[in-house]
């Protein structure tokens, strides 16, 4: 059966997509089952990988470090879903109703941090955060809180919160904008029926606004949480997973295993485990969070 | 969330919210002041105005940091990158979006895959294959996997703009006789600019922004891009702040100025593809 009036043979079809495939191929997909491979290996990089099965599997799982990692990961996604989320979505309700230029004004300035490279970010805020010169220390020693201007990126205890910070920083402005536009694609009709009834502005955000949000929160979340997996530049740049691995997180290990230590299969391992968190994360959103229709497929 | 009828309780909101954006703002802001400040000034702490403006922290960066050489690193890896990516994603769109073939299913979920995985799921068996190409050190090793990357979003993007392009328009076409690359060229990629500016705009911005690739596969200086060279020129340079400040400032400024000018766009794309 034709697909469109521009469908011919597939001999001649695949001309259009060859190229783009063999490419993706070449430099993706094939990478990353070579990646499941060599996650069942033992390899240096010089000498032949030898077979070891599931063992560099079995290795991650009574690996305390993994479980450091893992578990800062998930301390991460307050910073890097949690908060982003609830900040994103109460900005969009107190910013929408304002008029189209201001709106377009603090819309500006909010979404600035979102188009930022995240390892130059981490660096600018490494700088920031500086003992001895930093600027926020300055400012609190200025404001009289000078005890409390601690050495952030060395601190055991502040070290993951102050790492947080910058990630909440350049999240929750991106999601304010993804809820602005949910929010303009409500029927206005349903508020002015709110208001008719007398409901309050809380009401009518926590009956109306938010549950038809849940299109716009199920992408937010899916987003920011494949982010926090995979959050590497930001935390690299700025602490490397110091101090006493305080940030480590599963691909700064990985980065530790592979190219420090040589340890390719077990990094690989680290990165397959990682992608299949992703997948079940996904996944779980998909079916937890109110699901609509998709793109094509 | 009703217009408030209480006026001061709005003009409250108004400044808190107008306090955080200029909160938001402020690491941009001392970045700029402190790149014009002198080492001297900066002694005198963060927030102090420098007696009169040192620009030449610009020149020190761009030249004895290097960042003329990243700049234009950057600049060669993010024109073809995103030339090619779009024209890629042109073809492989237009099969997606038009054209039978078999495993059809089984290719696009193979090219979502390639959205959902990370580079850094991957990056080691990419190292290895390009070192096996000989290619460890060059541009090629920025440029090709960066494509490669770029493909499924490209694809997918505009597979579902082509796809609401009217069928009328093409079946007259057909129905004249024109080819099908004479279609292509002639009537759907005319229709399709406004797309591929916005697909070139994102490919732009995470190309140039892009640490993970120019990290791992380039270790000689004169291949680095600006966000790599910012990191090695902080580890020779974390002294001298204002000239540090400076390099950052010439990492973000083009992605300043072209969110300023493209923010519409941007931004209509970004929650177009999001809600999808």
């Amino acid at each position: 059966m034709k697909r469109s009036a521009l469908d011919g043979s597939p001999q001649t079809n695949f001309i259009y997509l060859l190229p783009g495939l063999l490419l993706y191929t070449a430099f993706v997909f094939g990478p990353i089952v070579a990646a499941l491979g060599l996650s069942l290996t033992s390899w240096d990089g010089l000498t032949m990988p030898r077979w070891v099965g599931l063992g560099n599997y079995a290795d991650l799982f009574s690996d305390s470090r993994f479980y450091i990692a893992l578990r800062n990961n998930a301390e991460l996604m307050i910073f890097y879903c949690v908060l982003p989320l609830v900040l994103g979505i109460t900005l969009a309700a107190c910013v929408w109703n304002l008029k189209q230029r201001e709106q377009l004004a603090l819309r500006t300035f909010l979404f600035l941090p979102y188009i930022m490279p995240t390892a130059v970010l981490g660096i600018i805020w490494a700088w920031l955060y500086n003992p001895a010169f930093g600027p926020f220390n300055q400012f609190l020693r200025a404001i009289g809180l000078g005890r409390f201007a601690l050495p952030w990126l060395g601190d055991f205890n502040f070290v993951l919160p102050a790492v947080g910070i910058v990630a909440t920083w350049y999240f929750f402005g991106f999601c304010m904008v993804i809820f602005l536009t949910g929010i303009q694609r409500i029927d206005p009709s349903l508020f002015d029926a709110a208001k008719v009834d007398g409901a309050s502005a809380r009401k009518t955000f926590f009956w109306i606004t938010l549950p038809l949000l849940l299109p716009e929160i199920r992408v937010v979340l899916l987003l920011t949480v494949i982010a926090s997996i995979k959050s590497f530049d930001l935390i690299f740049t700025m602490t490397r997973g110091g101090p006493a691995n305080a940030t480590l997180v599963p691909n700064i290990y990985m980065y530790q295993l592979g190219f420090e230590l040589n340890r390719f299969g077990a990094a690989a391992a680290i990165a397959i485990v990682g992608a299949l968190l992703t997948f079940a994360i996904n996944y779980a959103i998909h079916r937890l969070v109110g699901s609509r229709s998709k793109g094509m497929a | 969330m009703g217009r408030s009828s209480n006026i001061p309780a709005a003009l409250f909101l108004r400044i808190v919210l107008w306090l955080l954006a200029f909160v938001t703002i402020t690491p941009f802001l001392l970045l700029l002041l402190t790149s014009i400040k002198s080492k001297a000034d900066v002694l005198k702490g963060a927030f102090a105005l420098p007696a009169y403006p040192h620009f030449e922290n610009y020149l020190d960066a761009w030249n004895a940091g290097h960042f003329n050489i990243y700049f234009w690193n950057s600049i060669v890896v993010v024109i073809p990158v995103v030339a090619v990516s779009v024209f890629l994603g042109l073809l492989t769109g237009f099969a997606f979006a038009y054209l039978s073939f078999p495993l059809r299913r089984t290719l696009f979920a193979i090219l979502t895959l390639g959205m959902m995985v990370p580079a850094e799921a991957f990056i080691i068996p990419l190292y290895y294959e390009m070192r096996y190409f000989g290619l460890i050190n060059t541009y090629a090793a920025l440029i090709v996997p960066q494509i490669a990357m770029s493909i499924p979003f490209s694809t997918i993007f505009l597979a579902s703009a082509m796809q609401q392009l009217p069928e009328e328009v093409l079946e007259a076409a057909v129905l004249d006789g024109a080819g099908r690359f004479y279609i292509l060229r002639k009537i759907v990629i005319p229709l399709m600019i406004p797309a591929m500016s916005t697909l070139a705009l994102f490919l732009f911005i995470w190309t140039w922004n892009e640490f993970l690739i120019p990290f791992i596969l380039v270790n000689d200086d004169a291949y680095r891009t600006l966000p790599l060279g910012m990191l090695f020129f902080q580890g020779r340079y974390t002294v001298n702040t204002p000239v540090l400040t400076a390099g950052a400032v010439i990492v973000i400024f083009p992605l300043i100025l072209t969110y300023l000018v493209f923010q519409r766009r941007f931004i209509a794309g970004l929650t177009a593809g999001a809600t999808k």
